[in-house]
């Protein structure tokens, strides 16, 4: 399936990129960073243009995005809860929702290019939780263009390694992800380690 | 009390998986990035051979030639199962023609690896 999709953007090019970047964020797991980042070799070796690249991936993004909005916001808890269910996702909503709540902007952002497997659950909790529209296309659209040119430019500068070049990318994600465990299991480990001590401080007195 | 000491416990146990998570995953990550420009570049079948050509920096002719097509435009679009479907040929032999070219590109007989 992978591999007809990346010969799919080799043979048809931009017009490809974008109804599979639609389908991505949509919620259905395809490799898009690999498929950036040979596309940004394709436009390294000439065989496809940088800013027709650029429009149809954030176009394609920007699109599926607003789709997995439109149905967290109108389709309700329970469609949005079939669609993660689809997809074989074991994705708290609420959950979703309260880091909607707490990151806002800057938590859409990032999960459009750094984050980007979270980014459809994202964009449902962000319609169930009533995040407002025009606010949602704004930082939707801000990290889906940043994300895009970021890959096509990485692909397109180490065009000549781009299957060395996906492995330290999936590394590096997997390293950051680690570190966001990480610094969420020192928080809750700190907390409860000074709770511990009152307590503790409270019996002897 | 006990069942708090637990809690923490598994907590503080997720926190040094996590730590160490990013340990493990961040220095392979840079081992890989280290040795980008030396690592040879896997084949694969959704590939074309100007993108493949590219990747060992040979001109795509060298390849064409190698697996006896005649590319249909300047830059070839068409993957090497595409090709392989085409030439009504298995998609295992035309990859080995393809290596046994790039291998024989890299190791020139009497002559200097590209």
């Amino acid at each position: 399936m992978n591999d007809q999709l990346l010969a799919a953007v080799s043979l048809y090019g931009a017009p490809a990129l974008f109804g599979i970047v639609a389908i991505a964020a949509v919620g259905v797991p395809l490799p898009i960073t690999l498929l950036l980042i040979v596309a940004g070799s394709m436009i390294s070796q000439g065989a496809m243009n940088l800013w027709w690249a650029i429009g149809a991936a954030s176009a394609g993004s920007i699109l599926g995005d607003q789709a997995g909005y439109a149905i967290g916001r109108w389709g309700g808890p329970a469609v949005a809860a079939k669609l993660c269910a689809l997809f074989g996702k074991r994705v708290s909503l609420d959950a979703m929702e309260a880091k909607v709540k707490t990151w806002g902007g800057s938590g859409i952002f990032i999960t459009r290019w750094l984050l980007s497997p979270l980014g459809p659950w994202i964009n449902l909790a962000s319609g169930t939780a009533g995040y407002p529209w025009p606010r949602f296309l704004f930082w939707d659209a801000l990290g889906e263009i940043v994300g895009a040119a970021l890959f096509l430019f990485l692909g397109r500068f180490f065009s000549d390694r781009v299957m060395s070049l996906y492995a330290v990318l999936g590394d590096l994600t997997w390293a950051i992800a680690a570190l966001l465990a990480a610094v969420v299991f020192g928080n809750v480990l700190l907390t409860r380690l000074r709770r511990a001590r009152q307590v503790r401080q409270e019996t002897v007195r | 009390m006990g069942k708090t000491w637990q809690r923490t416990v598994a907590v503080g146990l997720a926190f040094v998986l996590a730590v160490a998570s990013t340990f493990i995953f961040a220095s392979r990550a840079g081992r890989r990035a280290r040795q980008m420009h030396v690592a040879n570049e896997p084949i694969r079948e959704w590939m074309s051979v100007p993108f493949i050509a590219h990747s060992h920096h040979l001109p795509a002719s060298v390849l064409f030639q190698a697996i006896g097509v005649h590319p249909r435009q300047p830059y070839d679009r068409r993957s090497v199962r595409h090709i392989a479907r085409d030439l009504n040929r298995p998609v295992p032999e035309v990859m080995a023609q393809i290596e046994r070219a790039l291998d024989a590109a890299a190791h020139p007989p009497g002559g200097h690896p590209q």
